[in-house]
C-alpha cells in the first residue's frame, strides 16, 4: 500500500520564510509528488497549535507518513515524532527536512533557498515513503551513577544523587576531593570562607552510605551505553593503604623532601614528598609523590623495586601502624571494574598558564601571580596563613595592580571567550587585600566590568566606592621590573592617558581553560567538545546539562567557565536528570539498530557468514547464529545483531557486500530513495 | 561558451550525524553563508557510508561528492571514521584508475564545533568542481538509451 | 609429480581422510585440462598435473554441488592456496575441514599467464602435503609486483576514462567473473538485490560501470590475483587490472597482502589509527 504523506512547512516566524518561499515549497511539493497527499505551511510548527495542526491533519487526511520542513532534526525531531505518536502513527514515519540551519539561515537569496528547500523536502519525502514502523528497544538500567571529578560540581551532584537513594561512584584524580573551590580563600559576593562551606560538603560526601569514593584514581575506559556502561577505574598507586592509614601525620612530618612546590598552593607554598594536599583533605591520608621522593628516585636509578631501596625509609619507620605498616612502597596501580547506569562529568577547569603572558612578566617575575595564587596567599590555611606577602621577599605589598581579562577575550592567546568569574573575583581580591593591608592601594585594569548576577553589581560597586580600589578602563601593555618594583604600563581609555604604576605585586586574572587532557577525555567518553575543548552540551538552551552521548551529563566548568552558584545549580540539574533516569527499571532506546535479514527456506538468510560485520563492529554486537535443520545439523552459520548492544552506527551495513545487514531508520531502501530523489538528471 | 559560465555544480554531501551534520547546523546558527549547491544526506556515521551510495549519487547526476565526518579520535562510535577512512583509501584510487577525477569525490573531517570549516570545505568543493565543469563522462553514460544521444559512452570528456 | 599426486590421492581416499579429491584432469585437447572430482581410489589415474592446469579449483569450495561430495582434498598451486587462507579468515571453511595438496609450480599457461611473471609462491604457503620438489620462493619488490599497472596509471584522466569505458561497454553482465571467483561467495550478489536495485542489471553503460567498480571494490584486500575473472570473461575485459590496482593500494596503504598470512587481520575489517589520510581535508 502506498503511503499518504503530509508535508508541513514551517515559517519559523520569519527565520525560514524570510529567505525561503515556504508557500512555493509546499505548492511544488504537492504538485510534483503524487504521494504527497497534503501540504501546508504554518508560522510555528513546534508551537502547541502547530503540533495540533500536525495531529489533526494526520487524522483527518489519514496520513501514514509526515515530513516536517523546519529546523534541524536535532531541535525538534523528537517533538514532532511525539506529536505523531499521540495520533497512533508510529513515530518513525516522521522525518525532518532541515530547511533552517542548512538552508534559510545560510542562503540569503530567496529563489536559491527555495529551490534547495524543494529538493531537500523531496529527498526527505522519498525517504519517508520507505520508512518502516519501529518499536523502541527496552534495556535494563544499572542503578548506579558515576561522577567524574570531585570538585564542588562533582560533590554536589554526588550528594544529590546519593540523597535521592541511588548509589554513586565518585572518581577524583587528585589525592583529595575538593577541587578548585577548596583552594579559594573567601567567595563572592558574600565573602564567606570557602573552606567553611566546602569542607562540610566534602565530609558529607565521604561519609555518605551511598557514595563510594576513589581518589588518586582516573577513568581508564568507558564502554557500553545509556543504562549499561562498563567503567574501568585506575586506582593509581598511592603507596599508602587507605584502610590501614589513620592519617596521623607521623610520616609527612619526618619526610626530608620539604621543598616540593605544592600544587594545591599553586606553587607558592611547599609540601613534602609524602603529603596530604591540604589540611582538610579528604581522605585525610597521604600519598607519596613518586616523582620527587628520593626513595623512588633511587629505585628508578638502580632499576630495583622501591621497597628494596635503602636510601630513605623515614616515613615507613615513622608509621605507627603495626604489624603491617600503612605505607607500601611497592603498591601498584589497580583496575576496578564497575557497572554504571549514568555518568556525570565534572572534571573542571585549569587556570591559564601564566607563562603565556610574557609581556606581563607571567612566569618570569615572582611577584606577578595568578588569581588562584592570590587566593592561596589570602587563605588562612595558605602558605602565609592569610597574610598578604609578596612571594619574592615576603614584604607586604603597598601597591597591587590587578589585571583583568588575562587570556580571556583575547583570541590572540587562544581564548576568545569571557571567563565570567574574573570581574567578580578581582573585585573580591581588592577587598581581601584592603582588609588585610589597610594602607595598601589596589589598581584594577579592566576592559568591561561584567557583574551580572544576584548582588554582584552591588559587590563590585562596593569594591570601588567603599573599599577604594582604583578601576582603570584599559589594557596593560607591559609589566617590567625596576629595582624591587614592578612597573605596570597601561592605558586609561576613559581619560585617554597612559598610566604607569610602580607596583609591588601584580595579580593576573587568568582565564579559565579546559583541562589539558579534555580532548582525549572527551574521546574516551565519545562526547563532543567545542573549539576551546570545553565539553558541549546537547542543546545550548534546552539541554544544557546533557552531553551529546545519551546517559552522560555535564556539570560545572568542564562545560564552560562558570562561578560556584552556577556550578552548583548545574550539578543539581545533572543529578536530577540522573535520578530520573535511574528511577526506571528499563529504558527505551531508539530502535536505530542493525538487522541481518532472515528469509524463508531454503535461503534462510542472504548472509553468508563472512563476519566482516563482526570484525568492524565497535560494540561486539554481532553474534553468530547456526541455522539448523530439524535433525540439528547446521545448515548455515550467519550473523545476528544483539540489539541490546547495537548502537546504530551502520558500520556493519556498509561493510556487508551482499547488503544482508541493514540499519533500521537508515535502511538500504531509505537511503536509496533519498539519493534517487536527487533530481539532477 | 555562455553555457559554461552558467554551470552550477551539483554536489551531494554524505555527513555523519554527530560531527559534520552538527557542524553544518552550527554554520547555520552562526548565519555563515555558503554556496547553495549542496544537498545533504545524513547518516549516523561515516562508517555507515557504502561506496555504492557514492556511485549512485554520480548516477543521479552529481558533479561532485563530499563525504565528511568526525576527526580521528572523535567518532561517536569510537572507530567508525577509521573504518570509513580505510574504505576511501582504496575506493578513491579505484575511481581515479577508472578515469574519475579524484577532486569530484572529496573527504573531510569537520567537527560539531567547526561551523567555519564546514563553510570553507563546502565552498571549496563547489569551487573545485565548478572549475572542473560538469561531469560529462558520467552524464553521457547515464544518457545512453534514454534519448537520441544514445551513442557510445566512450567519447567526450570526463571533466 | 603426477605419480606422487595420484598416490597421495589414493591414500587419502582409501583411508577415508577425505571423501573427494578436487584436481585437474586431462581435457579434450592436450592444451587443456578440466576439473575432476575423484571420489573412488580406483579413479585417481584421472588426475593429472601440467602447465595447462590454470584453473583455481578452490572456487568449487563455494559450490553446493561439489561441497555435497563431502570433505575435500584439493589440489592447489601456490596462488590458489592463498585463496584458502582468505576463505579460512572469512569463515567460509575451517582449516580442519579441508586437506590441501599443494603442488609446486613454475608457471602455467602457454604463453605463461601474467600472474606468473612476479610469482612469489612457487611453493604454496599453506598445505598438508606438498607434491613436487620444494622451490625457494622468490621475492619481488613492490614496483615489480605491480609493474603491469604502470602503463595504465600513466594514462591521463581522459585516457583512463576512455579506456575503461571501452572495456566496460563490452560487458554483457554474464557474471562469469563472479561465478568463477572463489571469493565471490555471497548467496545473493549485490547485483541481484532488487529492493533497492543499487546496480542496474541490464548491460547498460551506467550499470556496467557500477557493476565492474563494485565487483572490484568487493575484492579489495581479498583478491589473491588468480586472474580467473579475467580468464573467463567472454568480453576480454582486463578485470584483473582493477583487482591488481586495489591490491596495490591495499599494500601501499595498509601493508597488507591478501592470502599470505592467516594471522594477518583482514585489511578491510580493521584499521590503524595512523592510516593514510593525506587526501582528507
Amino acid at each position: 500500500m502506498s503511503k499518504k504523506i503530509g508535508v508541513f512547512v514551517c515559517h519559523c516566524g520569519t527565520n525560514i520564510s524570510a529567505t525561503v518561499d515556504v508557500e512555493k515549497v509546499a505548492e511544488e511539493t504537492k504538485k510534483n509528488n503524487p504521494r504527497v497527499a497534503y501540504t501546508t505551511t504554518y508560522k510555528y510548527m513546534c508551537s502547541d497549535p502547530g503540533q495540533k495542526l500536525l495531529r489533526d491533519k494526520i487524522k483527518e487526511e489519514g496520513l501514514t507518513g509526515v515530513v516536517v520542513a523546519a529546523c534541524s532534526p536535532k531541535m525538534h525531531e523528537h517533538t514532532f515524532r511525539n506529536a505523531a505518536v499521540k495520533t497512533g502513527l508510529n513515530p518513525y514515519h516522521v522525518e525532518i527536512s532541515n530547511i533552517r540551519e542548512q538552508c534559510s539561515w545560510v542562503h540569503p537569496d530567496i529563489p536559491t533557498g527555495t529551490d534547495k528547500s524543494i529538493d531537500l523536502v523531496r529527498m526527505m519525502t522519498e525517504k519517508t515513503r520507505k520508512d518502516k514502523s519501529l518499536t523502541a528497544i527496552k534495556v535494563p538500567v544499572t542503578k548506579r551513577a558515576l561522577v567524574i571529578g570531585g570538585g564542588i560540581a562533582g560533590i554536589q551532584a554526588a550528594l544529590d544523587i546519593a540523597d535521592g537513594g541511588q548509589e554513586v561512584v565518585m572518581v577524583e584524580r587528585e589525592a583529595s576531593i575538593g577541587g578548585h573551590m577548596a583552594q579559594l580563600s573567601e567567595t563572592f559576593p558574600t565573602l564567606d570562607c570557602s573552606q567553611c562551606i566546602m569542607t562540610p560538603k566534602m565530609v558529607e560526601a565521604a561519609q555518605h552510605d551511598n557514595i563510594t569514593m576513589y581518589t588518586w584514581s582516573e577513568i581508564e575506559s568507558i564502554t557500553g551505553y545509556l543504562g549499561n556502561f562498563d567503567v574501568k577505574i585506575r586506582k593509581k598507586a598511592r603507596s599508602v593503604d587507605l584502610d590501614l592509614c589513620t592519617g596521623c601525620s607521623s610520616c609527612w612530618q619526618v619526610c626530608p623532601c620539604k621543598k616540593i612546590k605544592s600544587e594545591f598552593d599553586m606553587g607558592i607554598g611547599n609540601r613534602t614528598a609524602i603529603y596530604i594536599p591540604f589540611p582538610q583533605a579528604i581522605p585525610s591520608k597521604p600519598v607519596i609523590d613518586r616523582e620527587n621522593c628520593i626513595l623512588f628516585k633511587d629505585a628508578r636509578k638502580k632499576n630495583i623495586k622501591p621497597n628494596d631501596s635503602k636510601v630513605c625509609r623515614k616515613c615507613i619507620d615513622a608509621c605507627p601502624i603495626a604489624p603491617v605498616k600503612a605505607i607500601d612502597y611497592n603498591q601498584e596501580d589497580e583496575i576496578v571494574d564497575v557497572k554504571i547506569g549514568a555518568i556525570i562529568v565534572a572534571t573542571g577547569f585549569r587556570e591559564l598558564e601564566d607563562g603565556l603572558y610574557g609581556e606581563y612578566g607571567g612566569g618570569k617575575y615572582e611577584d606577578v601571580i595568578t588569581g588562584l595564587q592570590f587566593e592561596r596567599l589570602a587563605s588562612a590555611s595558605g602558605p602565609t596563613e592569610g597574610k598578604i606577602k609578596r612571594p619574592s621577599d615576603g614584604k607586604e605589598p603597598e601597591i597591587v595592580v590587578f589585571i583583568q581579562c588575562v587570556g580571556s577575550r583575547d583570541p590572540a592567546k587562544g581564548c576568545s571567550y569571557c571567563s565570567k568569574t574574573c570581574c567578580m573575583y578581582t573585585a573580591k581580591h581588592t577587598m581581601l587585600y584592603k582588609h588585610k593591608v589597610h594602607d595598601g592601594h589596589a589598581f584594577v585594569f579592566y576592559i568591561d566590568i561584567r557583574c551580572a548576577g544576584k548582588s554582584y553589581e552591588e559587590f563590585s560597586q562596593r569594591a570601588i566606592e567603599e573599599e577604594g580600589a582604583t578601576y582603570l578602563r584599559g589594557r596593560v601593555s607591559r609589566v617590567y621590573k625596576k629595582g624591587e618594583k614592578l612597573i605596570v604600563l597601561g592605558a586609561d581609555t576613559l581619560t585617554g592617558s597612559v598610566v604607569e604604576i610602580e607596583a609591588d605585586m601584580v595579580v593576573l586574572a587568568s582565564a579559565m581553560k579546559a583541562q589539558d587532557d579534555a580532548e582525549q577525555f572527551a574521546q574516551k567518553l565519545s562526547i563532543q567538545y567545542d573549539k576551546d575543548k570545553f565539553f558541549s552540551e546537547m542543546h545550548p538552551k534546552l539541554k544544557p546539562v546533557e552531553s551529546s552521548s545519551a546517559g552522560i551529563f555535564l556539570a560545572g566548568t568542564c562545560q564552560g567557565p562558570k562561578d560556584i552558584p552556577e556550578t552548583v545549580a548545574q550539578a543539581g540539574a545533572a543529578a536530577s536528570k540522573v535520578l530520573a533516569l535511574l528511577s526506571s527499571d528499563e529504558l527505551e532506546r531508539e530502535p536505530v539498530v542493525a538487522r541481518v535479514d532472515r528469509q524463508l527456506p531454503p535461503v534462510f538468510s542472504t548472509c553468508i557468514g563472512c563476519f566482516y560485520c563482526q570484525k568492524v563492529c565497535p560494540y561486539s554486537a554481532i553474534e553468530s547464529e547456526d541455522i539448523k535443520a530439524r535433525d540439528g545439523s547446521v545448515i548455515k552459520t550467519v550473523a545476528r545483531v544483539n540489539e541490546g548492544l547495537c548502537q546504530g552506527c551502520g558500520l556493519c551495513a556498509a561493510t556487508c557486500r551482499s547488503k544482508s545487514v541493514e540499519l533500521e531508520g537508515f535502511n538500504d531502501e531509505q537511503i536509496y530513495a533519498e539519493i534517487n530523489a536527487l533530481e539532477f538528471n | 561558451m555562455a553555457e559554461e559560465t552558467k554551470f552550477e555544480p551539483r554536489i551531494v554531501a554524505f555527513l555523519c550525524n554527530w560531527c559534520t551534520y552538527a557542524g553544518a547546523d552550527l554554520a547555520g546558527t552562526g548565519r555563515n553563508q555558503y554556496q547553495a549547491n549542496v544537498r545533504v544526506i545524513k547518516l549516523p556515521c561515516t562508517g555507515g557510508i557504502d561506496p555504492l551510495f557514492l556511485i549512485k549519487a554520480f548516477e543521479r547526476g552529481a558533479d561532485g561528492i563530499l563525504v565528511s565526518g568526525c576527526h580521528p579520535g572523535d567518532c561517536h562510535y569510537n572507530s567508525g571514521n577509521y573504518h570509513a577512512r580505510r574504505r576511501w583509501n582504496v575506493f578513491r584510487p579505484l575511481l581515479e584508475f577508472c578515469g574519475i577525477n579524484p577532486e569530484r569525490i572529496q573527504f573531510s573531517w569537520v567537527s560539531a564545533a567547526e561551523g567555519g570549516k564546514w563553510v570553507e570545505t563546502i565552498n571549496g568543493v563547489v569551487d573545485t568542481v565548478r572549475a572542473l565543469g560538469p561531469f560529462e563522462g558520467y552524464q553521457k553514460i547515464n544518457a545512453v538509451g534514454s534519448d537520441a544521444s544514445g551513442e557510445a559512452a566512450t567519447s567526450g570528456d570526463t571533466g | 609429480m603426477i605419480e606422487a599426486l595420484r598416490k597421495k590421492a589414493e591414500e587419502l581416499l582409501k583411508n577415508k581422510t577425505v571423501d573427494v579429491v578436487y584436481g585437474y584432469g586431462e581435457g579434450s585437447v592436450p592444451e587443456r585440462t578440466r576439473p575432476v572430482f575423484i571420489t573412488k581410489p580406483e579413479d585417481v589415474n584421472k588426475l593429472t598435473w601440467n602447465k595447462y592446469c590454470v584453473y583455481n579449483l578452490t572456487t568449487y569450495l563455494k559450490k553446493q554441488e561439489s561441497r555435497k561430495l563431502g570433505k575435500p582434498a584439493i589440489v592447489v598451486k601456490g596462488c590458489d592456496a592463498k585463496t584458502i587462507t582468505v576463505l579460512i579468515k572469512e569463515s567460509q571453511i575451517k582449516r580442519e575441514d579441508i586437506y590441501i595438496i599443494g603442488v609446486t609450480c613454475t608457471g602455467i599457461g602457454d604463453p605463461p599467464a601474467t600472474k606468473c611473471k612476479a610469482c612469489d609462491v612457487n611453493t604454496p604457503l599453506i598445505y598438508d602435503e606438498l607434491i613436487g620438489e620444494k622451490i625457494g620462493n622468490k621475492e619481488f619488490s613492490f614496483e615489480e609486483r605491480y609493474a603491469e599497472l604502470d602503463e595504465y596509471e600513466k594514462l591521463s584522466e581522459q585516457e583512463k576514462w576512455d579506456f575503461w569505458q571501452k572495456q566496460f561497454e563490452k560487458c554483457i553482465k554474464c557474471y562469469a567473473c563472479s561465478s568463477i571467483c572463489p571469493l565471490c561467495f555471497c548467496d545473493r550478489c549485490i547485483v541481484d538485490k532488487n529492493q533497492p536495485q543499487w546496480i542496474d542489471p541490464s548491460a547498460h553503460p551506467r550499470g556496467n560501470l557500477s557493476w565492474n567498480v563494485t565487483r572490484a571494490y568487493h575484492l579489495a584486500g581479498r583478491c589473491i590475483n588468480c586472474e580467473e575473472c579475467q580468464r573467463v570473461c567472454p568480453a576480454d575485459i582486463p578485470l584483473n587490472l582493477l583487482n591488481k590496482k586495489l591490491a596495490k593500494e591495499t599494500e601501499k596503504n595498509f601493508k597488507y597482502r591478501s592470502g599470505y598470512n592467516v594471522d594477518d587481520e583482514l585489511a578491510m575489517a580493521t584499521y590503524k589509527e595512523d592510516d593514510n589520510q593525506d587526501f582528507i581535508k
